[in-house]
C-alpha cells in the first residue's frame, strides 16, 4: 500500500500523468512483480478507505489541499483495491484452469467501478486535466477484462443463449459480447467527457480525445460494429474547436490515421483510405514492424485498386508474412494469369477473409485480365505501312482485333475453368473493362471485333 | 394452530338445514348434491368459523375420509420428497387428484392407501412429456434441388413430408380424427365449437381463481407445512419472476392467435408438441388452400411462441422456422424472414437437422442485396469446405463473385438457374443489376445491337419485356427499326443508364435486419 501511494504522491508532485496512471495499473511493474499482491494483502475491506486516507496524509501533511479532491482519489483507490483483489482472484482461477463462478465478470465489474470513480472525479472537476492518462489506463484495461469476461461466459454457456422466459423465439437475443459492448458505452462516456471539456485548450481534457477514439475503434472492430466507428469519425470531423491532429502525440496520430484508413477501406472509399494509411505509414516508427505490417496489409490492396500498381519485393522483403500473402497474387497479375490468380486467391482466402481484404483483393482480377488483354493487343502487331507514307513514319499498332482472339486468350489463361467459356462472356468482360476505364475503345458486336483507341491510349497508364 | 380444512372437519356427514342456503362453493367442481352434504356437515366440527359464527359469505367445507387425509399427510411427509418437485407442484397435483375423485364420485371407492403419491405421479408425467418431446417423427424435410427456377413455398412444404406416409391433408378425415374438428363444414358448426371452447376456457380460469383463493386461505391459516412454501408461492404469483423450468402445455386447440407474452404463460393456453405438430400440418394445408398470409403468419408466430415457452429445441422447431421463413420470403415479408433466419442460424449451430445449406445460400444472397460487405466478409469467414460444395451455397457464391467482377453475363445465367427459393431474393436486386449491366453494355458497344442480344444477356423472358424495361427508364429514343429487327443504339443510352444505375445503387431498403 505504502509503495503505491508513495509513487502516487511523487507523480502528483511532479504533475506527471503517465507516472500517475502507472500507479493505477492492474499489471505489476516489471521490477516489482508482487506489488499488486502485497497491495491487496496490506489492508481489508473494513479498513481500506481509512488506510488510504491515512496514507494520503491528513491536515498539514495532506497531499491535496482540497477535501473534495482527496475524497475523490480515496474513492478511486478504494475501487482500485477491490478490483485488484478480484483480478488476482480471476487470474488465479485461470492459472488453476478452474473457474468457480464468473471470476472475470466480477473483475470486469470491479474495474468498471475504478473507471467510474475516475470519470466522476473528472466530471466534478476535482482532477486536473493532466491526470487523464489514468483514464487511458482505465479504459484500456476495461476492454481487456471485458474480452476475458465474455470469453469465460461463452466458454461456460456455449455460443447460443436460448430463451428462458417470455420470449417469442427460441434463441434469445442476448449477446455474446455483452461486456465488450458495455465497454464501448463506458468509453463513449469518457469520449463525451473529453470532447465536452470547456477549459482553455492548454489545460483541456480534449488532448485525450484521440487516445479514447482509438480505444473505441479497437473495441468496435472487435464487436464488429464498424458503423459506430464511422459516427466517431464524423463527430471528430464536425468538432471545430479541436486542435489540429498534428499537435497531438504522434502515437495517437498514427493509430488514429490507421483506423480511419481501415474504416474508409472497408467502406470502399479507397482514395481516402490510401491518404490516411500513407500518413500512418509515414508517421509510424520505423522499428514498429508489427504496426507497419498492419498498415501495409490495407495499404497494398488500396494501392492496387487506385493506381493499379503492385508492391515491389523491396517493400515486401522485410515482412515475410506480407510477402507470403501478396507475392503470389502480384506475380499472377503481372503475368495476366487468370487461373493462377484464382488459385492464389482461393489458397489465401482464409487469411484474406480474416483480415477483411478478400473482397478488395478479388477485384485485382480486373488488373490481371487487363494485362492479359493488353498482351493480345501487343501480339497483334502493327498495321502494314500504307502506300505514300514516308519510310520513317511511326508504326501504328493494329486497332481492330477480332473478339475470337481475346476469347482464345482468356480461355487459355483460365485453364480448366475456361473450357466452358463462351464468347458472350468474353464480350461482357471486355465491356466491363471499357466501363471501368481499364481499356479504351468499343466492341462491334455484329462484326465480332473490338476497336481500340489509337495512339498508345488503348490501355491507360500502361504505355500503350 | 389450525389444521387444513380437510383435517379439521369430522368425517360424519349429516344434513344441517340451517346452513342450506350457503351457496359459496369454492374450489371444487364436485356435483351439487355431494357438496351440499359436505357443506352441511359442519355442525359437529370442533372449531369451524363457518359453523360457529355465520358470515355474510360463509365458507364451504368438505369432509374427507380418514383414507384421504392419510393420503394427504403422506404426500407432505419429508420422506416422500423427491428432489426437483416443489411443494406447490405437489399441492397442485394433490388438489387435482382429490378434485377429480370428488367430481367422479370416487372419493370413497378409491383405494387411497395404494394410490401413488402425487410427487410420484408428477415424476411419471414428466418422464412421459420428455419421451413425447424426443420422439422424432419421420418428417425430416430434405429438399432436393429442383430445376425450377422459382419455387413456391408450397413445393418446399410438401416435399418436407415423408413420402411414405401421406400428409394429413391427403388422408381421409377418418384417418385423422382431428381433421373434422378443424375445418368446419358450416359456419354454425364453427360457432358452436367456438362457444364450447370459450365455455371450457371460462370454466378453467374460474377454477384457477378458486384455487388461488383457497391457497390464500391456507396461507393465512399458518399451516404447519406452509411456512417454507409461502415464499415460493409469492414468486409464482409475481409476474415479474420468470419461471425457470419449461412450461408443459395442455391446450388441445390447434389454432391460436398470437399475443405477446407479458407474464408467465398458463399451461392451458400452451399447446404441447403433439398438438403443435398437427397445427403445423393444418397451417401447411391452409396456406396451400387459402394463401392467406396474414392468418398464417400470425399462427406461425404463436406456434413459435409455444415452442419457445416449452423449450422445445429439436428438428421440429427447425422445420417450423424454415417453413415460416420460406412463406415470408415468398410474400416478401423481409422482417419476419430475417427473424426466422436469425433463429435458424442459432438452431443450425446446435445440429438439430433441417436444411442449413439452403438458408446459408439465402443469407449470402441477402447480403448481396443489402450490399453488406461486413456481414458478407463474416459469412465467408465462417464457410467450411463442405459448405462450399453444397449446390445452393456454391450457386450463391458464384452469384456473389460474378457481381463482384462485373460479369453480368454469368450473373444472369445463374439467375435463371437458382435453386430453392433463392430467386425471390435475387428478384430484389435483379433490376439494379440489370441497370448496371445496361450501363456496361451501353458504354462498351459502339454500334447498334439487336434487342434479342440484350434480352438474352440480361435474362429477360422476352424481347417485349426487355423493350419495356428500356422504355421504363426513358430509353424510347434508343430504338431503331421495327418488328423483329428492332435494334438499340447504345451511344444514346450511356448517360441515361449510368444515372439510373447510380440511383438504384444509392439506396437499399433494409427491413428488420439484425
Amino acid at each position: 500500500m505504502d509503495r503505491i501511494i508513495e509513487e502516487f504522491k511523487r507523480a502528483q508532485h511532479d504533475s506527471s500523468g503517465y507516472d500517475l496512471a502507472a500507479t493505477l495499473s492492474p499489471i505489476p511493474p516489471l521490477d516489482d512483480g508482487g506489488r499488486l499482491y502485497a497491495f491487496s494483502k496490506s489492508t481489508n475491506n473494513y479498513a481500506v478507505a481509512g488506510d488510504i486516507r491515512d496514507a494520503l496524509g491528513r491536515g498539514r501533511n495532506a497531499t491535496f489541499s482540497s477535501r473534495a479532491e482527496t475524497d475523490a482519489w480515496v474513492d478511486v483507490f478504494v475501487a482500485y483495491w477491490k478490483a485488484v483483489g478480484d483480478i488476482l482472484n480471476a487470474e488465479e482461477a485461470q492459472n488453476r484452469r478452474k473457474f468457480i463462478g464468473n471470476e472475470w465478470t466480477t473483475a470486469y465489474d470491479a474495474w468498471k467501478d475504478v473507471v467510474n470513480a475516475l470519470i466522476k472525479g473528472h466530471a466534478a472537476g476535482h482532477f486536473p486535466a493532466w491526470t487523464i492518462p489514468c483514464l487511458y489506463t482505465g479504459g484500456r484495461y476495461l476492454r481487456v477484462f471485458a474480452i476475458k469476461a465474455d470469453k469465460q461466459t461463452t466458454d461456460t454457456q456455449g455460443k447460443v443463449a436460448f430463451t428462458d422466459g417470455l420470449g417469442d423465439d427460441v434463441v434469445s437475443s442476448a449477446n455474446k459480447n455483452e461486456k465488450l459492448e458495455d465497454t464501448a458505452r463506458q468509453l463513449m462516456r469518457i469520449f463525451s467527457l473529453f470532447l465536452g471539456d470547456r477549459s482553455p485548450i492548454e489545460d483541456s481534457r480534449k488532448w485525450g480525445i484521440y487516445y479514447i477514439a482509438n480505444l473505441l475503434f479497437k473495441t468496435h472492430f472487435k464487436i464488429n460494429s464498424i458503423n459506430l466507428s464511422k459516427n466517431i469519425l464524423r463527430t471528430l470531423h464536425a468538432q471545430s474547436d479541436l486542435p489540429a491532429l498534428e499537435r497531438f502525440p504522434k502515437a495517437h496520430q498514427t493509430t488514429f490515421k490507421y483506423y480511419a484508413g481501415v474504416i474508409f477501406f472497408l467502406d470502399e472509399d479507397y482514395i481516402k483510405a490510401e491518404n490516411y494509411l500513407t500518413d500512418a505509414l509515414v508517421l509510424c516508427h520505423k522499428d514498429a514492424k508489427k504496426n507497419r505490417e498492419l498498415i501495409l496489409t490495407y495499404l497494398i490492396p488500396c494501392h492496387l485498386l487506385t493506381t493499379h500498381t503492385l508492391p515491389t519485393s523491396a517493400l515486401l522483403g522485410p515482412y515475410p508474412r506480407l510477402e507470403a500473402l501478396f507475392q503470389p497474387l502480384a506475380m499472377c497479375i503481372k503475368r495476366g494469369d487468370l487461373a493462377g490468380y484464382d488459385a492464389a486467391l482461393a489458397s489465401g482466402e482464409a487469411e484474406f477473409v480474416k483480415r477483411r481484404i478478400y473482397l478488395t483483393l478479388e477485384r485485382g482480377r480486373d488488373i490481371a485480365l487487363r494485362n492479359l488483354l493488353r498482351k493480345v493487343y501487343l501480339s497483334a502487331g502493327y498495321e502494314p505501312p500504307k502506300e505514300g507514307d514516308p519510310p520513317d513514319a511511326p508504326k501504328v499498332r493494329k486497332s481492330r482485333i477480332a473478339l475470337v482472339d481475346f476469347h482464345a486468350a482468356v480461355r487459355l489463361s483460365m485453364g480448366k475453368d475456361g473450357e466452358s467459356l463462351d464468347q458472350e462472356e468474353v464480350e461482357c468482360l471486355m465491356a466491363n473493362m471499357i466501363y471501368k476505364n481499364l481499356m479504351k475503345g468499343y466492341i462491334s458486336h455484329d462484326h465480332g471485333k473490338v476497336v481500340l483507341q489509337k495512339g498508345d491510349k488503348a490501355f491507360p497508364g500502361t504505355g500503350v | 394452530m389450525s389444521l387444513p380444512p380437510w383435517r379439521q372437519v369430522q368425517p360424519v356427514q349429516t344434513m344441517h338445514t340451517a346452513y342450506n342456503t350457503v351457496g359459496a362453493r369454492r374450489g371444487f367442481e364436485a356435483p351439487q348434491a355431494i357438496t351440499h352434504t359436505h357443506m352441511a356437515s359442519t355442525t359437529n366440527s370442533m372449531s369451524l368459523s363457518a359453523s360457529s359464527e355465520p358470515k355474510p359469505v360463509p365458507r364451504a367445507k368438505m369432509t374427507w375420509s380418514q383414507d384421504v387425509r392419510d393420503y394427504v399427510q403422506r404426500s407432505f411427509d419429508t420422506d416422500a420428497y423427491i428432489p426437483g418437485i416443489e411443494r406447490e407442484e405437489v399441492e397442485k397435483k394433490l388438489k387435482s387428484i382429490i378434485n377429480n375423485a370428488a367430481e367422479t364420485d370416487t372419493l370413497l371407492t378409491t383405494n387411497w392407501a395404494e394410490l401413488p403419491l402425487p410427487q410420484k405421479l408428477i415424476q411419471e408425467d414428466r418422464k412421459l412429456a420428455l419421451a413425447r418431446n424426443s420422439v422424432v417423427y419421420g418428417q425430416g424435410s430434405s429438399l432436393t434441388s429442383n430445376a425450377d427456377r422459382k419455387r413456391k413455398s408450397n413445393d418446399a412444404l410438401s416435399e418436407g413430408q415423408d413420402r411414405r406416409s401421406p400428409p394429413p391433408w391427403r388422408q381421409t378425415s377418418n384417418q385423422n380424427p382431428l381433421e373434422d374438428r378443424l375445418t368446419f363444414a358450416t359456419q354454425e358448426q364453427a360457432d358452436r365449437l367456438d362457444k364450447r371452447q370459450r365455455k371450457l376456457h371460462d370454466k378453467s380460469s374460474k377454477y384457477q381463481n378458486d384455487l388461488e383463493r383457497r391457497k390464500q386461505r391456507f396461507q393465512s391459516g399458518k399451516l404447519p407445512w406452509s411456512s417454507d412454501g409461502s415464499e415460493s408461492r409469492r414468486a409464482e404469483n409475481n409476474p415479474d419472476i420468470v419461471p425457470q423450468g419449461p412450461v408443459i402445455g395442455t391446450c388441445q386447440t390447434l389454432e391460436k392467435r398470437y399475443l405477446r407474452l407479458t407474464s408467465a404463460p398458463k399451461p392451458e393456453a400452451v399447446r404441447p408438441l403433439p398438438v403443435l405438430r398437427k397445427t403445423l400440418d393444418l397451417l401447411k394445408k391452409k396456406w396451400k388452400e387459402e394463401n392467406n398470409y396474414g392468418y398464417v403468419c400470425d399462427q406461425f408466430k404463436s406456434l413459435r411462441q409455444d415452442l419457445t415457452v416449452q423449450h422445445i429445441k429439436e428438428e421440429f422447431t427447425v422445420n417450423v422456422y424454415e417453413i415460416h421463413a420460406r412463406i415470408a420470403l415468398e410474400k416478401g415479408d423481409m422482417g419476419e424472414y430475417n427473424q426466422c433466419q436469425t433463429q435458424l442460424r442459432a438452431l443450425y449451430s446446435q445440429n438439430l437437422g433441417g436444411n442449413p445449406p439452403e438458408f446459408l445460400a439465402y443469407r449470402i444472397l441477402y447480403f448481396i442485396h443489402t450490399n453488406n460487405r461486413t456481414s458478407m466478409n463474416d459469412v465467408l469467414a465462417d464457410l467450411t469446405a463442405t459448405d462450399k460444395q453444397q449446390p445452393a451455397v456454391a450457386h450463391a457464391l458464384k452469384v456473389r463473385s460474378a457481381l463482384a467482377l462485373g460479369n453480368y453475363h454469368k450473373f444472369f445465367q445463374l439467375y435463371l438457374d437458382t435453386p430453392n427459393m433463392g430467386a425471390y431474393l435475387m428478384d430484389m436486386f435483379i433490376q439494379r443489376e440489370r441497370l448496371a449491366a445496361m450501363a456496361n453494355i451501353m458504354k462498351g458497344h459502339g454500334s447498334s445491337l439487336r434487342i434479342r442480344y440484350i434480352t438474352e444477356e440480361l435474362g429477360f423472358e422476352s424481347d417485349h419485356e426487355c423493350a419495356q424495361f428500356i422504355s421504363d427508364f426513358g430509353g424510347d429514343g434508343l430504338f431503331t427499326g421495327t418488328g423483329d429487327g428492332v435494334r438499340v443504339n447504345p451511344k444514346l443510352g450511356v448517360v441515361l443508364f449510368e444515372s439510373a444505375r447510380a440511383a438504384a445503387f444509392r439506396k437499399v431498403d433494409i427491413k428488420g435486419q439484425i
